[in-house]
């Protein structure tokens, strides 16, 4: 057993089964966080939201899907027929490649397998992977507007094209100060540096990484389309932007595109400015490498990006929807600028007081 | 030749690559001709890959597929390129010197396959660190950081060039006849005679209408086209 696992094909099935894991667990983050959005934004408007499906409305997620299976899979007439059926296989493609970089845990001590990295794959640009993955994805955002052959979706392409090629500048250069300070763009080892004293090593309190926080919190929400920057999908001018046309599987995989986009950014920002699966004195309780140690730093790590999950479904039952042109300035002319001289701010203290920050 | 893992791969991306090429050149709708080259890009970005240079890959799928041609396809939606029809073959003593051309680069690439021998050196088993995101950095900012400096500079003139060529020349907008550069002599702020609408004649400044007005009764008085 332990030597067929080193094989080169026993790695290959090793790595499948962990893809396949990692692709249910999100998925099911995911289908729940739908459920969330739900229950909490009629918590916040005084409504109660789905509650009849299962106990409290657990099985709703699966009452939806089964839904969007049996809808009639109906494709307007004058659509260009092949990018509108390919636009949310592109969506959805792009937004479940990440998944494979995500540091979901520490090594820990697996019943039968030994030492396990709780990482489907470590390579030398996981951070950039992510973002041109993440990039790649406006594609099927922009030809499901185009193809559709519908006013609104068009409108609603084109938005989205625009604000995430704006906001994406900004998201990537918040990302700066934090690779400065950690001198790697492979995530597993950004998490390790920020292990041990209590949390006070997350990058979010290293040198100025507070500011690239913030721009990043708000470049994310922009990036995914979500409340106050909606604009894309707004219902009261465009009906619902670049998806109009879209029935039934097609709808629900640009929902679901939506949803693992949102999970995505949320661990971004857990590993990279919150620590990632590290729980402050853990150590103290387990001994680092062992099975409840590896359970308990996995179960922070969800803690952490549920929070930031239920943070952005606080935001949209808060906040009203932007203008377009408040959107472009608020981008181009406060969080852009911002997020440069973070990098500088950033650089100049590396360059200053190399000792104090790393 | 030893078929490994990494060969199958090789040829899964080459194939996508040309395929994608192809295609680009073929399509007659432009948008299609723009996914196809998106499609290059990243087959691209996967054969760099190949030959263990992560950060290359990184940056060509970064810059070309998630930047520029995100770019290409924004405008090619906003102008909402039509199909282009199909022309007559205007140029059609170039077909010969296409396939002429093209039998020299397959030439030249068996000469190199054939002839010269493959190299010994296997970029993707020896020299790993040459693609590396650090050894990059290093390169960029040591040893080349000269060309690198210049490039920027090169970048950043084409950038003034571009705004310079794009920004909107600064016109006044005439509020009054006087405002309009005429030859010699310059209109005449009190019209002789009783207009058609302005009563007294008198034109106030900031009355666009009785200007406008005002000045097609000149124009015409004196016999002149209005768009000059």
């Amino acid at each position: 057993m332990m030597e067929w696992l080193n094989t080169p094909a026993g790695q290959a099935t090793a790595k499948l089964i962990g893809i396949n894991v990692a692709f249910v667990v999100v998925l099911l983050i995911v289908a729940y966080t739908v459920l969330a959005e739900r229950r909490v934004l009629a918590f916040i408007q005084g409504r109660l939201g789905p509650n009849r499906v299962g106990p409290g409305g657990v099985l709703q997620p699966f009452a939806d899907l089964l839904k969007f299976i049996l809808k009639e899979e109906i494709a307007p007439d004058k659509a260009t027929k092949f990018v509108y059926f390919l636009a949310p296989i592109i969506a959805i493609t792009a937004a479940l490649m990440p998944i494979i970089v995500y540091p979901f845990g520490p090594t820990m001590n697996l019943p039968f397998l030994g030492p396990v990295a709780l990482v489907i794959a470590r390579f030398d640009i996981a951070l950039l992977y992510v973002l041109g993955i993440t990039s790649v994805g406006v594609y099927g955002i922009m030809l499901a507007g185009w193809s559709s052959n519908s006013k609104y979706s068009l409108m609603g392409g084109l938005r989205a094209s625009a604000q995430m090629i704006s906001y994406e500048l900004s998201l990537g250069l918040s990302l700066v100060g934090v690779v400065l300070l950690s001198g790697t763009l492979d995530l597993y080892e950004i998490v390790e540096q920020q292990s041990g004293w209590y949390g006070t090593k997350w990058n979010i309190f290293r040198g100025f990484q507070i500011i690239g926080f913030v721009v990043y919190l708000i470049s994310a929400i922009a990036e995914t389309n979500r409340v106050p920057f909606d604009l894309p999908e707004a219902e009261t001018e465009l009906v619902a932007g670049f998806h109009t046309e879209y029935s039934a599987l097609k709808f629900a995989l640009f929902f679901m595109a939506e949803y693992v986009n949102m999970f995505t950014v949320s661990v971004l920002a857990t590993t990279l400015f919150l620590g990632g699966y590290n729980v402050p004195g853990l150590s103290l309780l387990f001994e680092p490498g062992s099975f409840l140690f590896g359970l308990f730093s996995v179960l922070g790590f969800f803690a952490k990006v549920i929070f930031f999950l239920f943070f952005y479904i606080w935001l949209r039952g808060t906040l009203p929807r932007f203008r377009f042109d408040q959107l472009m300035n608020f981008g181009w002319k406060f969080l852009l600028p911002v997020a440069i001289l973070n990098v500088v701010l950033t650089a100049t203290a590396l360059y200053l007081f190399p000792g104090l920050l790393r | 030749m030893d078929f490994d893992f990494a060969t199958l791969l090789f040829i899964l991306f080459g194939g996508m690559a040309v395929g994608c090429a192809v295609s680009m050149v073929v399509q007659r709708n432009a948008l299609y001709s723009a996914v196809s080259l998106v499609g290059v890009f990243i087959a691209l970005g996967s054969l760099y890959l190949l030959l263990s240079s992560p950060f290359i890959a990184a940056v060509q799928v970064i810059v070309y597929a998630g930047a520029i041609m995100v770019l290409v396809v924004f405008v090619i939606m906003l102008l909402n390129v039509e199909e282009e029809a199909r022309r007559p073959l205007r140029l059609i003593y170039l077909i010969p010197v296409a396939i002429g051309l093209a039998a020299v680069l397959i030439g030249q690439a068996a000469f190199i396959l054939t002839l010269g021998g493959a190299s010994s050196v296997n970029p993707r088993t020896t020299n790993k660190v040459v693609g590396l995101t650090s050894s990059v950095g290093t390169g960029l900012f040591t040893e080349y950081l000269l060309p690198f400096e210049i490039t920027s500079v090169l970048i950043l003139m084409a950038l003034v060039g571009a705004i310079t060529l794009a920004r909107r020349a600064t016109v006044a907008r005439p509020e009054s006849p006087a405002d309009f550069p005429r030859r010699g002599e310059g209109l005449a702020l009190v019209a002789e005679s009783a207009g058609a609408s302005g009563g007294g004649g008198v034109i106030q400044p900031g009355r666009t209408d009785a200007t406008g007005q005002e000045v097609a009764r000149q124009q015409i008085e004196r016999n002149e086209n209005s768009d000059e």
